[in-house]
């Protein structure tokens, strides 16, 4: 029998939950370990078909099976966000990365958007469930009546720089 | 301005006076200062209505020689007022760092022609020219990081829609690939060619001679070169850090933020028909309370629950024609059994017998004659343990050898 580490149970339970483990959780550092990382994306395919997923600053588990059908929720909130917030003239980047975002004014921001017709046909309409879901997910920390987002945000800007680059490819194509 | 016939006051009256007409003209005519006919006497009768004081094309083409007329009909604003005027508007037209290039590479040629000249008039005056191109260049950079800036600034303002961030990420791009990396390979110290080289050369060399020249003349000249050589480089290391550190960063920023806006702005009008947006979502975990997680598991699992799930039966009523099988009569075998007295192969006789009634030998049919045995009056004997086989339509049975006769009336 193999060893495990300590923080087994905790990093495979933190995974199935659908959560991101991100840096500086400790949890990361065990992942990051090149003795554990190859071993459990073998345990996480061979046991349950899942695929692990550990980048520079986060990890998480995906599966085409088992998925979370909010995530598009979530990006599309997301990229809201940046636009509105790009539109009054901010860094959004900066803002998303580093900053704390108001509860309320943030869904003020949204319902002023002309975007939120969109928006509340989604599981963002509940704005206060919502938060509370992706915060379950560590991809948003919720303090007090503000949150911020979590390094796990990357993900989804990447996805974004990928539909860039895919359309711009597709456009050079034509 | 010694070229032209009237003085130095009716140009900045002309240029004080008529400041709203003069900005015009410079803007319209960016960045080539060319304006069409069209364009400027429209612009003229404009001014005219709207202002106390006139403007007339012939005292700005001939008297102020504000511009003047090219062979295609077109004019062209005077070199020396657009010099003046992007100083004074703060607007610097963007020039090719080739361009650039051009007008510093005048430094290294007066500086060979300095390094070899005996006559110490002409080398006062290589040395003026080596200075004048060195300010003149560093104003030319100065303007252009200056511009460059700004106009960085600019593309960060509000982009309506999809095809202001486009423009944007050109911009970027085009900026970053034509402007500031040829900027920066003219102001690297590590390439021979560049203007930094050639100041550094002229500061040792000027350092050398502030103190080793024959005349005292010269030695001045050479401290002025010196001192003008320190500042340039002081200053040209200043723009280069500019560039670098701040322009840069800011572009490629404004490039890869434009981008991610850009991705958003396909994936928000697209957001129901994903195929669209052509990269799939992360297809982050669900969080699942049971852990039914495998598919395979998951299939095996809703088969095994499918065994319990009742369901009430349903029943068909078929109207089937009834078929009453023929069965033996009994009786009319025991009379046959009975003739023969005694039969050493019970179950054999069966077979044969009712074989000469009927070709389809079913189980309830032999079962009818060989429950014979049990009948009172008749004797079984049973020795062998050996079976054999009798073949019937429906059934193969193995039987004992068995011996029957007639009970003897005591």
């Amino acid at each position: 029998m193999r060893s495990y580490p300590n923080e087994h149970k905790e990093i495979v339970s933190n995974l199935l939950d659908g959560k991101f483990i991100i840096y500086p959780n400790p949890l990361f550092a065990v992942l990051q370990q090149e003795e554990f990382a190859d071993d459990y994306k073998e345990f996480f395919k061979e046991s349950y078909d899942y695929e692990l997923t550990i980048e520079n600053e986060f990890a998480y588990l995906s599966s085409n099976v088992v998925n979370e059908k909010r995530t598009r929720d979530f990006v599309l909130f997301l990229a809201i966000l940046c636009r509105e917030l790009d539109y009054n003239g901010k860094n959004f980047r900066d803002a998303i990365e580093l900053g704390n975002f108001d509860f309320s004014e943030t869904e003020q921001l949204l319902k002023q958007s002309s975007k939120w017709e969109i928006l509340e046909k989604t599981s963002v309409a509940d704005f206060e469930a919502f938060i509370r879901t992706w915060s379950g997910k560590n991809v948003l920390k919720r303090t007090g009546n503000q949150f911020k987002f979590t390094k796990a945000v990357k993900l989804f800007f990447e996805f974004a720089v990928n539909v860039a680059n895919a359309k711009l490819k597709e456009q050079q194509e034509l | 301005m010694s070229n032209l016939n009237i003085s130095g006051k009716d140009i900045l009256r002309f240029l004080l006076n008529h400041y709203d007409f003069v900005q015009k003209a410079f803007d319209i005519s960016k960045p080539d200062f060319i304006i069409d006919s069209d364009k400027l006497f429209q612009l003229i009768s404009e001014y005219n209505t709207s202002s106390e004081t006139k403007v007339s094309l012939s005292k700005i083409t001939t008297d102020l020689k504000f511009c003047r007329q090219l062979p295609t009909g077109e004019y062209k604003l005077n070199g020396t007022y657009t010099t003046f005027l992007e100083f004074i508007f703060d607007d610097f037209v963007l020039d090719l760092p080739e361009t650039l290039k051009n007008r510093y590479q005048a430094v290294f040629n007066h500086f060979t022609s300095l390094q070899t000249e005996k006559d110490e008039t002409k080398a006062i005056l290589f040395i003026r020219e080596i200075t004048k191109v060195i300010e003149d260049f560093l104003n030319d950079i100065q303007g252009q990081t200056y511009r460059l800036l700004r106009d960085t600034e600019s593309l960060k303002v509000n982009a309506e829609n999809n095809s202001d961030l486009s423009v944007r990420i050109q911009k970027a791009n085009y900026w970053i690939d034509e402007y500031i990396i040829p900027l920066n390979a003219i102001l690297n110290i590590d390439n021979p060619s560049s203007v930094i080289n050639a100041i550094i050369q002229v500061q040792r060399y000027a350092s050398e001679k502030r103190i080793l020249a024959d005349t005292y003349t010269l030695k001045r000249e050479f401290e002025k070169l010196y001192a003008s050589s320190v500042n340039a480089k002081a200053e040209l290391d200043q723009t280069l850090s500019k560039l670098t550190r701040e322009l840069l960063p800011l572009l490629e920023r404004i490039k890869s933020d434009s981008i991610i806006l850009s991705g958003f702005y396909h994936f928000v009008e697209n957001v129901d028909n994903p195929e669209n947006y052509i990269v799939p979502l992360p297809d982050l975990l669900r969080k699942v309370r049971a852990n039914v997680i495998s598919k395979t598991f998951s299939n095996e699992a809703e088969f095994y629950i499918d065994q319990f799930n009742y369901k009430t039966p349903e029943i068909l009523y078929e109207e089937t024609t009834e078929e009453i099988e023929w069965l033996p009569d009994s009786s009319y075998f025991k009379e046959q059994l009975l003739k023969e007295k005694e039969v050493s192969d019970f179950y054999q006789w069966c077979f044969d017998s009712l074989k000469e009634h009927t070709e389809n030998l079913t189980l309830s049919k032999f079962f009818t004659i060989s429950n014979l045995i049990l009948e009172e009056d008749l004797v079984a004997e049973y020795k062998d343990e050996t079976r054999f086989e009798i073949q019937l339509s429906d059934a193969v049975l193995k039987m004992p050898k068995v011996k029957v006769y007639e009970k003897l009336s005591e």
